[in-house]
């Protein structure tokens, strides 16, 4: 295959879609809390909880959708909890982050093996690839976006309202102003804990789905450790998208497609390592200000004390 | 209030270390215990009271990040040290890997804990076995898919692995070019995806290679790498782009990655081909066979030899000729006829009439 086929080749576009949904669900949790003053480098853990937990349920319950609905329960628990350490208690959030990511590839090898000794169920139920009608139908587009996961068009959605709810509403506006300046959200009468909390929640709750989409979207199967550290390039999608929705959409989907490019070179003459070292010289490029500076919420990270 | 946070770090990291159950860490071999190790080690005990051979020896097995419930080796050497534990009554313990970086310690810890018998499985852990078994000179180690024949305490399994995708290569082209199974197109195309180009992979992949070239010289063989063990996502999406560009068997050599593989044959409705153990259970219908490295066999002899005072470190060879390789039975539907060409090519090969390489053709 020449270059012009593999850019031109509908599988292309199709496989970054589907390679960079997860990486953008979680880069999108980690954006909402951010943006609300916490910071999050737990999503590789909550993505694996609820990766576990959306086969464990989906599996026991015969309906992939209950199984999703469980697993974000299970991921918002794991919010929670981090909400409640990182918000209540102001430990050090990047020490929380890390717990939680270690409890969750510690809990959820334990449990495959307790209750799966020899791998999830070969029929777990799986949620369904949806043809849009008409739009698969169009040449090359439909090739690449008529015929995805439903996942991939709840998680396009999911980017429409967050966009809308972060900067056209006045909850995006107080969530944001608790990242930014939390005495000023305070002395507008509004609670930070609670928005941060929601922030936290929010932030699990789109890691959870990105969790359950590899594990019942993708495949319909839990393995140790499968995330394979999605969470922690959601990080560096979030940065590179400057903690906008949409720029870590655009991040992610960029990672995605320097995966599916590399993929794709493998078998020419291209050395496809190059191409899948890609996302992470961007990152570096991005951080270090080449692209226009990242900056992070003026406020994130630092634990609120209320004014008394 | 300040002290609070401190505290809520400290609770954390607590909780931590009880939630750690099956993860390795390196905070002592007792943390990362396994369920099954622990339960089967009391059996194991058990067993001790009744088995007539043998010392008590302590063995102890430290898999790779993929973990030991990895449908391929590493489940394949558990499943070694479970059947010693049983037949020979020794004591085990099994550790899993969670990060690279562990694989140093949690050796170490079953050395340190004076276990007789430490098992690194897995090339990935060459390095670490080779400077683990330099430290702890007294204590024995086997290292699975090495070639390390220079450390007298370290023994090194190599497999003839290219012998056994000679094999279900050779089947894959008989049932390619007969299209012998429903939903076959005629492409004569078929897919591998590597886990990483490293020789335990490739050498699955070079006599997979050379073994369809016999039976089915047109055929196309599509050939990448995951780049990774653990991910079957990435897995399945390599499946699915060989499936896009013709392939209908798939071989996946790539752990838990190639698992992801097996399912996108399988949603395709399209064949695959099991990798270390017999896979033919994770989807039955589509694994049309197994290629076998008996890991378990090289783990269970190795046990028996330190129980028996018979240890020798240095290069053991596992191949056709001692069943330290093979292919699974096949899956119903795989005319008889292909097998019974394929018994034959195994005879060759033991026969020294065909000589397979190592080297992946690009």
């Amino acid at each position: 295959m020449d270059l012009a086929t593999i850019f031109l080749s509908p599988t292309l576009w199709a496989m970054t879609l589907s390679l960079g949904t997860p990486i953008a669900l979680a880069a999108l949790g980690g954006t909402f809390s951010e943006r609300s003053g916490v910071v999050n480098i737990a999503m590789e853990g909550i993505m694996l909880t609820a990766a576990f937990f959306a086969v464990f349920f989906s599996s026991l319950t015969g309906n992939a959708w209950l199984g999703l609905l469980l697993a974000v329960a299970c991921g918002l628990g794991m919010g929670l909890l981090m909400a409640w350490a990182a918000v209540h208690l102001r430990a050090d959030q990047i020490v929380i982050g890390t717990a939680v990511n270690m409890i969750a590839a510690g809990l959820t090898a334990y449990l495959l093996h307790i209750f799966f000794g020899q791998g999830s169920p070969s029929n777990t139920p799986q949620l369904p690839v949806v043809t849009i009608p008409g739009l698969a139908q169009l040449p090359f587009v439909g090739d690449v976006i008529g015929h995805q996961n439903v996942m991939v068009y709840i998680t396009i959605g999911l980017f429409i309202l967050a966009h809308y709810v972060l900067f056209h509403t006045v909850f995006g506006l107080r969530l944001r102003s608790a990242g930014e300046n939390p005495q000023a959200t305070e002395s507008a009468g509004l609670s930070v804990y609670r928005l941060r909390y929601l922030g936290v929640l929010i932030g699990a709750f789109l890691s959870a789905l990105g969790g359950a989409y590899l594990s019942i979207g993708v495949l319909n199967s839990f393995t140790q450790n499968m995330t394979s550290g999605r969470g922690y390039i959601a990080l560096a999608a979030m940065i590179f998208g400057k903690w906008t929705p949409w720029g870590a959409f655009g991040a992610a989907m960029l990672f995605g497609w320097a995966s599916a490019l590399g993929y794709m070179f493998q078998g020419t003459s291209v050395p496809y390592q190059l191409v899948l070292i890609l996302p992470y010289v961007l990152t570096v490029v991005a951080l270090v200000g080449l692209v226009g500076r990242s900056r992070p919420p003026a406020a994130d990270g630092i634990p609120y004390v209320h004014a008394r | 209030m300040r002290g609070m946070r401190y505290w809520a770090a400290f609770g954390l990291a607590a909780g931590l270390a009880v939630g750690l159950v099956g993860c390795g860490g390196s905070s002592g071999a007792n943390n990362t215990n396994t369920p099954t190790g622990g339960n089967t080690a009391q059996q194991a005990s058990g067993a001790t009271q009744t088995a007539p051979s043998g010392k008590a020896i302590k063995v102890g097995l430290v898999s790779d990040v993929a973990g030991i419930d990895d449908k391929s080796f590493n489940q394949s050497a558990a499943e070694g040290v479970r059947r010693a534990a049983k037949e020979l009554g020794v004591q085990q313990q099994i550790v899993v890997s969670q990060r690279p970086e562990d694989y140093v310690n949690n050796l170490s810890n079953l050395a340190q804990a004076g276990y007789d018998l430490v098992i690194a499985v897995g090339f990935n852990m060459e390095d670490a076995a080779k400077q683990v078994a330099q430290q702890y000179p007294k204590t024995d180690f086997l290292i699975i898919d090495s070639s390390v024949g220079d450390i007298s305490n370290l023994a090194a399994a190599t497999f003839k692995a290219e012998q056994a995708g000679y094999l279900v290569g050779a089947l894959a082209g008989l049932v390619e070019k007969d299209k012998a199974l429903p939903n076959m197109n005629d492409q004569n195309v078929v897919g591998v995806v590597g886990g990483q180009e490293i020789p335990p992979v490739d050498d699955y992949i070079a006599g997979f290679q050379q073994g369809i070239q016999k039976t089915d010289p047109g055929a196309k063989v599509l050939v990448r790498y995951a780049g990774k063990f653990d991910d079957p996502t990435t897995g399945n999406q390599l499946g699915e782009l060989e499936i896009s560009q013709g392939a209908d068997i798939l071989f996946p050599v790539a752990g838990n990655t190639g698992n992801g593989a097996i399912q996108a044959a399988q949603s395709h409705r399209l064949y695959a081909i099991g990798v270390d153990s017999d896979q033919s259970y994770v989807a039955p219908g589509t694994v049309i066979t197994s290629a076998l490295k008996r890991v378990d066999v090289a783990v269970y002899d190795t046990v028996k030899a330190v129980q028996q005072g018979n240890f020798k470190g240095g290069v053991q060879t596992f191949d056709l000729t001692n069943d330290g390789v093979g292919m699974a039975p096949v899956m119903q539907g795989i005319p008889q006829k292909d097998v019974d060409q394929v018994n034959q090519l195994k005879q060759q090969i033991i026969s020294g009439q065909i000589h397979i390489s190592t080297t992946v053709q690009e």
